[in-house]
Order: structure tokens, then sequence, then C-alpha cells
């Protein structure tokens, strides 16, 4: 080493402490929205669980191709239809140093599952992601049973919805203390959150390694990850192309070519798990004649709108499902036709066209509108009316409570375990919560009922396809497609990959 | 003034505060849309299960009886549990609280700091150019809406010329200790200037964007009350004696001529720390005005309504204050 | 206006002369009336259909900008509507909005603020409290509470905004008629008997009207950014209207890839709101006797 050198890294030590510099592998994540909380289980929000996801990690897993693998536990045995044991890993220590014990598992799950286990007579607004979970217990040791009330064979499509945290601090700081700080077994520990700016985490040096079935298995490879909250989509575009942030969620489609034009960056998508669609009133005085519904259907040339306004980045289906699904199949198709979409209008005794209103939230205007001029050409006149979702949903997932009113209305339901239990079964139930089209078929209610608890795979697939067959013929909500969400990254990013369930998880993000 | 008055003031806040938080209650018991039903999503849910949720965030109460509740639990300083953040509201407010009053305290600063000098300048030389400029200028300024003037400051600044960040409040490398959750004060205690720096980076273009209508509007009361002082006899009286016209103009015109200008600052600031939702948003502000905006979209019933409380009892202290200051620094004004 | 005596008849003449002796806030009238002219012919004077899409025009840039056409000449959105047109069209609301929303907050104003400052006693303790407890809301948050309890729409967002508008011009008129009521010809009209309604429509409106007026136009420029900002949030009016708040918040996503898609909408407001601003500057000016110099 020579004087200059020696002298240089000298001078660098001196400043390094009042220089609060990017630290050398700082990975810094422009995410569109703040964590409402830190408690993995007092929490409604996909964005949320993405942040949190990176302090905790859960029994199970899910690998950026949506395969579910053991995490925390080492091994999942299926005992009986209604029993699932789960093994858990030794040697896995908590930020605060202690070890993870089966007890935090059972602690954990109980406090999701548990009616007013949360304190103050509270119950986990994630109780319902457990399904029918009857108890969870600790059996000889290392072992945790849990034992559900029925079969119910997505439990472990659905655990790693779920973390494990520390009973033991919970106990200590309460349920408004773990809201703020964290004890997780994850690869990352949390330095600070700076509420609606960032949230700061840095390596957990004692980290177990994570799932084994995805390497690299160990601790993290980047120093910190830094979210950085960038709500505006213009803005976390122009972060991105500063290079201020290595990864954005939530690139608009027509941002693409920019991002990869621009030296440095590049896109990166996934298949999305959000199905959209337009549900028609069945109980309405049009759409309540297939002939009508049919017409809507000729008449929008989804291709043209999947090229144009999503920009190419989506997958059409004709059923509810993604084309990723499990169960999903290839369905008949409406294709574009305006003549035949006239003809049936015309069918249904509607020469001269009808006046109806489409209802949409503002994020989904534009599309709207471009669906509504569609319609318009073949005589379904449709004025868009943009509202709130918290009226839309009031005024259309009704439940049968009480009459629909309204024609149609263009929404989108998400998937994100990619099982039609969460997005079949609601959508097209009778009277199910996200029935908004007032769709009921005893055909489909009875397959619905019976592939919930199914526990053949197969035949579960099977009886899924024969009800996409059935609402594809029904039609009562025109089916859309499932755009992918699309990332902006740094070029400097690798061994991360984007993931359909929309969780960013960082352990194995490195920076060069 | 005398205490009594002072009473009778603080009394009349009380009817005040009572009826925002009626009118509050009232307006959410009529607004569509059901909190559990907007948390819940896209998922499936067993009505035993809703229940329970409902029945945890106290939904499945009365109207009623929920609003006595608020009203008692609010007098002993409780104002609930945030339904999202499953913190109490108290807590969300005030984490997000010092960024809302940082950002109007330093629009609140820019504006005065603009206004008084071109204010006193027009004045001074009315009806010259410069006044007549200074004019146009300062209604240029109230007639700019906030939400674009913001976008495009950020597509100069930041997007094509790269001089200041693009959103937040400071970069994430810069070390905080909060002391008074003011950035740019607590980054000064603790001597860290490139983090005092960083803030003022990221402060600049919000603060111009929200305090250039301010500017605007203190500028005019500025100039006016100043010519109106200028033609006061004492001011015609110390020219005659032939003391300096700065002089004049600084010892005595200036002091009398600001008292206008320092409440209409005062009563403005309440609009400006209500009315800054739009500028947090388009600069990712962590404020509490976007908040708040966004907890009316989710139906976060117990965060609005502690939310309005407070502005409520900002916006009638500022005017408090305001009232106070007037009649201190102009001994003839009497309350 | 006030036709109670002849001489107020000559000082609005007067008054009137100023105001047109004032290039700047002529100018300025110009234009506003230039604006109107356009919201009302706006079907014969847009170059395109408004609410035409057409997707193969997605984000083409203005005329002057490659790739832009002179039919189109500010550009179009992302939808392919050509934005000159939609601006010409959006003038419509902002315009009705403004003009509805001080129209009913002045007429309510007004009642309020006379039954308020002439009668006093409990009516003006109950005028005045409410008075109070609105003024305690932030404006816009207040407003953003009412769209979400009423829904979307043209007409919900003038009742949003006239909600607590009228405060501005009832605290003015409140205040001016105290200052008058104790007035000599006050009293000699109540002397002769006039009725409490006869004193207060015929006797003091008339000689307080120049400062509500004054007042209402400043406040007028004030509810067009309000609208604005109301739409830019995502609760203007309903589609396929085009708001120019709207327009700008639907642009602000392309602000990177297309410019002109909020810009133009943006300098729309602007030039509109100046516009009233400096001519309601002049109108002060040459009105309000307190200005008089």
């Amino acid at each position: 080493m020579t004087n200059l050198q020696r002298l240089l890294l000298a001078s660098a030590m001196a400043i390094g402490p009042v220089v609060p510099a990017a630290h050398a592998s700082d990975l810094v994540v422009g995410f569109t929205l703040d964590a409402d909380t830190l408690d993995p289980a007092n929490h409604r929000k996909r964005e949320t669980e993405t942040i949190i996801r990176n302090l905790y990690d859960g029994l199970l897993t899910r690998d950026a191709n949506m395969v579910v693998v053991p995490e925390i536990a080492e091994s999942m045995t299926q005992v009986s239809p209604t029993v699932y044991d789960f093994k858990i890993r030794s040697g896995i220590l908590f930020h605060d140093g202690t070890p993870m014990t089966a007890e935090d598992v059972k602690f954990s799950l109980d406090r999701v599952t548990v009616e007013g286990a949360m304190g103050n007579g509270q119950t986990s607004p994630r109780q319902s992601l457990m399904g029918p979970v009857a108890s969870v217990e600790v059996v000889d040791g290392d072992t945790v049973r849990i034992t559900l009330k029925e079969p119910w064979p997505i439990l472990p499509a659905m655990l790693p919805n779920q973390q494990i945290v520390s009973k033991a601090f919970v106990e200590r700081v309460g349920s408004e203390g773990i809201s703020t700080e964290e004890n997780g077994t994850g690869p990352f520990r949390l330095v600070e959150w700076r509420k609606g700016e960032s949230i700061i985490m840095e390596r957990f040096t004692e980290y177990y390694g994570g799932a084994t079935d995805i390497p690299p298995v160990g601790p993290a490879c980047v120093d910190r990850v830094i979210f950085k909250f960038i709500p505006e989509s213009a803005s976390r575009v122009a972060a991105l192309l500063a290079g201020d942030v290595q990864i954005i969620n939530e690139l608009p489609a027509f941002s693409v070519a920019q991002v990869n034009a621009n030296a440095g960056t590049h896109v990166m998508t996934v298949n999305g798990t959000r199905s959209f669609f337009v549900a028609m009133n069945l109980e309405g005085e049009y759409f309540d004649d297939p002939l009508v519904r049919q017409a809507a259907a000729h008449a929008i040339d989804k291709n043209l709108l999947i090229d144009k306004i999503l920009g190419g980045n989506a997958a059409s289906i004709d059923g509810i499902l993604s084309p990723d699904a499990f169960g999903a199949s290839d369905l008949p198709v409406y294709g574009y036709d305006p003549e035949m979409a006239k003809k049936l209008l015309a069918d249904a005794g509607f020469p001269n066209g009808i006046d109806i209103v489409m209802d949409t939230e503002g994020a989904f205007k534009d599309t709207a509108e471009a669906i509504a001029s569609l319609l318009t050409k073949v005589g379904i006149r449709t004025t868009v009316a943009v509202g709130e979702s918290a009226q839309l949903t009031a005024k259309w997932r009704l439940q049968g409570k009480e009459p629909k009113t309204g024609d149609m209305y263009f929404s989108s339901w998400g998937n994100g375990s990619l099982d039609p239990f969460d997005i079949f079964t609601p959508t097209h139930r009778t009277n199910d919560r996200g029935n908004s089209a007032g769709y009921s078929n005893p055909a489909v209610d009875a397959l619905l009922d019976a592939a919930a608890t199914e526990l053949d795979v197969e035949k579960r697939a099977g009886m899924y396809r024969e009800a996409e067959l059935i609402i594809n013929a029904d039609l009562p909500y025109l089916y859309l497609w499932v755009p992918q969400d699309i990332y902006g990254v740094s070029d400097r990013l690798s061994g991360w990959q984007p993931s359909a369930d929309s969780r960013i998880n960082l352990h194995d993000a490195c920076l060069n | 003034m005398s205490l009594g008055k002072l009473i009778e003031r603080l009394l009349q806040l009380v009817p005040v505060l009572l009826g925002v938080s009626l009118i509050v209650f009232v307006m959410m018991a009529l607004t569509p849309g059901d909190p559990v039903q907007i948390m819940i999503g896209d998922q499936n849910i067993t009505p035993e299960q809703e229940q329970a949720l409902r029945h945890g965030l106290g939904l499945d109460r009365p109207i009623v009886e929920r609003f006595f509740v608020f009203i008692g639990n609010a007098l002993q300083g409780d104002f609930g549990q945030s339904f999202y953040h499953r913190r109490p509201v108290a807590d969300v407010i005030v984490e997000r609280l010092p960024a809302t009053i940082e950002l109007s305290l330093v629009a609140l600063i820019v504006a005065l700091v603009t206004a008084i000098p071109l204010g006193v300048l027009a004045a001074i030389r009315k009806n010259s150019i410069f006044d007549k400029l200074a004019t146009v200028g300062s209604l240029l300024g109230v007639s700019l809406p906030g939400f674009w003037f913001g976008i495009l400051l950020i597509m100069l600044f930041a997007v094509q010329w790269h001089i200041l960040p693009v959103s937040g409040r400071i970069g994430y490398s810069s070390e905080i200790e909060t002391i008074t959750g003011f950035l740019l004060i607590d980054t000064l205690l603790r001597g860290n200037l490139p983090a005092f720096w960083d803030a003022v980076k990221h402060i600049l273009l919000p603060a111009i964007t929200l305090g250039l209508p301010m500017t605007a509007i203190l500028m005019r009361v500025t100039r006016t009350s100043m010519l109106e002082v200028l033609r006061q006899d004492y001011v015609t009286f110390a020219d005659a004696k032939g003391l300096s016209r700065t002089r004049v103009l600084f010892r005595h015109a200036l002091k009398n001529a600001l008292i206008p200008t320092v409440s209409v600052a005062a009563i403005e600031t309440g609009s400006l720390l209500g009315g800054n939702m739009i500028v947090e948003t388009v600069f990712g502000w962590p404020g509490l005005g976007r908040l708040v905006v966004e907890s009316i979209f989710l139906r976060n019933y117990p965060l609005v309504q502690a939310a309005v409380l407070l502005y409520a009892v900002i916006y009638v202290g500022l005017n408090f204050f305001a009232d106070i200051l007037y009649t201190v620094l102009n001994p003839r004004v009497k309350l | 206006m006030a036709t109670a005596n002849p001489a107020a008849d000559t000082i609005f003449r007067r008054n009137l002369a100023s105001f047109m002796g004032n290039r700047l806030a002529m100018a300025a009238a110009v234009v506003v009336v230039l604006f109107v002219v356009m919201a009302i012919f706006a079907p014969w004077i847009a170059p395109q259909n408004p609410y035409e899409t057409d997707l193969f025009r997605r984000l083409q840039p203005p005329a002057w900008v490659e790739g832009g056409e002179w039919g189109f000449l500010l550009g179009c959105d992302a939808l392919g509507r050509d934005i000159f047109s939609r601006i010409i069209y959006g003038a419509r609301i902002s315009i009705f909005v403004g003009v509805t929303v001080i129209v009913l907050a002045t007429g309510i104003g007004i009642i309020a603020g006379l039954a308020a400052g002439y009668l006093r006693g409990w009516v003006d303790v109950i005028i005045s409290r409410i008075v109070d407890i609105l003024l305690g809301f932030p404006y816009l948050i207040f407003a953003i509470g009412l769209m979400a309890m009423m829904g979307p729409g043209l007409g919900n967002i003038i009742l949003a905004l006239a909600y607590k508008e009228w405060v501005i011009p009832a605290r003015v008129v409140r205040g001016e008629t105290l200052a008058v009521r104790e007035l000599e010809y006050v009293e000699a009209a109540r002397a002769l008997g006039a009725s409490p309604r006869h004193i207060m429509l015929r006797e003091i409106l008339p000689n307080i009207l120049s400062p509500v007026v004054v007042v209402s136009t400043i406040r007028m420029a004030n509810v067009i950014i309000l609208e604005a900002s109301l739409s830019f949030l995502g609760l203007g009016v309903q589609p396929p209207m085009a708001s120019w708040g709207s327009m700008v918040s639907d642009g602000r996503a392309f602000i990177l890839e297309a410019w002109w898609v909020s810009t133009f909408p943006g300098l729309a407001i602007l030039l509109l709101v100046l516009a009233i601003n400096v001519a309601s500057q002049g109108l002060r000016d040459a009105f309000d006797p307190r200005f008089h110099e």
C-alpha cells in the first residue's frame, strides 16, 4: 500500500461517520405503499405482506414460480384429510438471538385463527385466510399439528400467507408494540421505519438460510434493503431512471419502452393473478337476456385493448381463471365480431340499441372508457360512471341482501394463491361476497362446493374445468384478461425474479 | 385582554368541536361503504369470521352509541384505534403531523420572506412598473393550481436537471435521530449538515408549491397596509421633521404595516395545514393530509374523526393567536 | 344593481368607468368572456369530437412535435382523444361549477348574513355557530368527505363546494350589515314601520352589495381551482365529460412519456383563473370604497 493510498484510506475513515454515505450494497425498492403495520397477523394488504415477508419467514413459502415449499418447517405430512403435521427446523434464531421453537409456531397461528386472540376482543383480520382451522397443537417437541374442521385442500397454498412471530416478544411488547417493532426470523432485520417515507432493513447475519428448495441458502446477499415509498407512478419511474432505486413495482405498461431504452435499466414481468372482467347485472332489465350478454362479448376487441392499453402485457381469459391457475383450461372464445353483436342485440329485441351505464373505479377509467366506446359502436351505448371503490362494492357486492341496481361493473378479483377456491367461489357462487353479477346456477354452486373439499387433485381440477365451461356459456361476466405485473429493475440487480403473488423477496437479490 | 375574555373564547371552542364531531359522524354514517368489506378485499370469509372482525372494530354497535362512546373516550384523550394500522389513531397522527407542520412552516417562511419585501417595495414605488409587475406576479401566484405546478416543478428540477429529489422527505442514507420530529431542526441539532442539506433539498419544491399562493396573498396585504400606514399623519409628520425616509419606513411604518400581514399569515397557515394533501400527494410527502384523504377512501372512521378534530383545534387556535397578535401589536384594538 | 336611490346609480356608473379605465383588468375581462364564449359554443369551436376515442392515436404528440398532426393541435390523450377539443369542452365544467357554486353560495350567504346581522339575537347566535363550525373544517377535506358520501357527479361537486362556500359571503354580509343597520336611513325606514324583510332586502342589501360582488368574483377563481383539485383526486365529474383537473390527473402518470396530456389542461386552468383574479382585482379597486385612493 502506498502512502497516498494509506492517506486516502485514513481520510475516508475519518469522514466515514460524518458522511452517512450509502452502504456498499444498499438495495432500494421504489414501492407504491407504506406498510399499515409490521404485525404479520394484523393486516390485510398485499403491500404490507411484501414488506413483512423480508423480516419474517413462514412455515411454508412460495418460490418465484409459485411452487409451495417448506421454509421454517422442515417437512409437511398430511396425516388425514383434516390433519397436517409440520416438523419444525432446528437452529432457527429470532433477530434478538433467541431460538425459535414449535411453541412460537403454535402461538403465531393461534393469534391468527382463534377468535379474540389479538387482545381487546379483537380477532385477526387474517383469520379467514386460514379457512376452517380447528386447532393448532405442538406434538412431541418439534412437530406442529394443524387440525381442520373439514377437509380444505388449499391449506398448504394458503400457509405462506402467515409468518411466525416470537411468543416471548409479543407477550412482552403486546399487539401494539409488535405493530411497529419486529422480531422475526427473516433474512433482514428492521433498522428504522420512517412512516410514510421508507423502511430500512439490514442483513440478519445469523439467518438460518431460508427454504432449502430455493437456493442459494444462507444470509442475504445485500447489506441493506430499503423500501422507499413513492406512490406516484411517474415519480417511481423517474427514480429508477435516475438510478436512485434498483427495483420498482407497478411499472405502468406505457413506460416499458422507456425503461428498456434507458441505459442501465430493464423491465421484468411475471404473469399476474388478478382477473379483470365486466360484471353484467343479471337482475337488470337488459342483461338478464343471454343474447344481450353475448352481443356485448362479441363487441369487445380484447386483443386491441390488450395491445394498446396494456402494452401487450396481459393474457386473455374466457373464464374467471388465469391460465396459470389450478384447474384452468382452454375455453370457447367469443371472438370480436361487431356484426354478430349487432345481430344478437336485434335478436334480443333491441334493434335500435340500448343505453347503459358502466361503473368503475377511477384507476380503471381509461380502460373502461375504451371498452365503453367499443360497446357503443355495436349499439350498446355505454357511459362510464366512475365511483370510489368503497361506494361501488357497497352497490354491487350485495350478497343477495337487496335487489341490485346498475347495468355493468368493470372490476377485478385477485387470486394470489392461484387456487380457484379464492376467486371462483366468491365471484360465482350464489350470493357470495364477490358475485357482483348476481349469478346463480345450482350446478355451478354444487361443483364449487364439492371442489372446495375434494382431496383428489385430478378430480378437483376436473370439477373446476366443468364449472368454467358452464360459466363460459352462461356468461354472467365479460371475462377480459389477467395483466402481467411489470417491474422496472436496474441492470446491476441479479438473483431476483418477480413473483406472481406480487411479493418482493430480497433474500437472494444481489447488486453488482 | 382580560382573563374573562380568554375563558369566553375557550368556551366558544366547545360547541365548535362538538359540532365538528357530530357532522363528521353523521357524514360517515351516511357514507356508503363498509370498512370490513374493504379490509377483506378479494377473499373468502365466513359470516362468523366477518362478525368477529366487525366486533373487534366496534362496528357492530349502533351508530348513536358509537358517537357517545367516541365523545366520552375523546374527553379522556382516547381517540380509538385506526382500523388499518391497528394502533391508537393518536399515535398514527402524531407520527405524520411533524411532516405536515414542517412543510407548512417552511412554506410560510418562504412566503413571508418573499412577500414582505416585495409588498413594501410595491407600496413605496406605487404605480411604478415594479408595482404592476408585482401585482400581476402575485395574481399569477394565487392562480396556479398546485397539483399542476408541482408536477411541472418535479419534471424540470428532478427529472430534467437532476438538481432536486423526485419525492419524499429525506434520503434513506441520511441518518436521523428524532428530537423534535422536524427534520430540518433535528439534523441541525445533531450537527449533521449533509442530512440537513438533504432535507432542505427535499422540502424545497413542495414548500414553494404550497407557499406560492400564500406569498401572493401576503404580498397584497403588505402592500395595502403599507400604503395605508404611509398615509397616516405620523409618517407624514416624521417626514416633515426631516427624519430619513428609510428610517421612517423601517422604524415606524413597517412595524405597523406588518400587523395585518402577520395576522393574515396566522389565519392562512390554518388553511395551509388543512389544504396540503394535494401537495403531499404529488411530492410523496409523508404528511397527515394524504393520510386523512386515504382514510376517507378506506372508511377509516376513527382516524378521520380525530384528524378533523385536530384541524378544527388548530384552526381555532390560529385565529385566536391572530386576535391576540392584533391586540398586542396594535393597542388601539380592544377585543 | 342598487336602484334604491339615484345617488347609488351615479356611483355605480363612476365605478364602472373606473373599471373600464383599468386596461389590465379590461384585458382580463375580455379573456374571461372569451372563455365563456368558448364554453357556450364548444360544439362549433372544437375541431374534433372530444369523446371520440381512437386507440391508434394514443398519446399522439402536439402538432408541432414530430408525429403530431395539425388536426390534433395539442396532441391526444391515452385514449386518442383530441386534447384541444377536450380543453374547449372542459371550460364548460369549470365555468359552470364556478358560477353555480358562487351564485348558490352568495344567495345563501346573503340571506344568512342579513338575518344574522340585522335580526341579531338567537338567529345570529345559531348562524354564527354554524359558520364557526364549518370554518373549523379544512375546505378540501370537507368536500372530499361530502363527495364520498354523495357519490361523484357534477351536481354533487357543486353541492360539496357550496356547503361550505356560503360561509364566506355570509360573514362579509353580516359584518357589513352590522355596520349599516344603525345608519340613519335604516333607522328612518324602521321608524316609518317598514317590515324587517323590506329593510333587509330593500334598504340594507343594495348598499352592501359592492363588497359582496367583489368577494364573490375573487372566490369564483378559488372555486374553480377547488373543483379542479377534487377532480385531480378522482372525485370529479363523470366521463365522458372532461374537467381540466381530471385531465391533469389522468396525464400525470404519462408525464415522462407524454408531457402534453397534463400540461395543457393545467395551463387552461391557470389562464382562466388568472383572468378572473385580475378582473376581480380591477373590480375591487373600482367598486369597493375602502380601496378608493
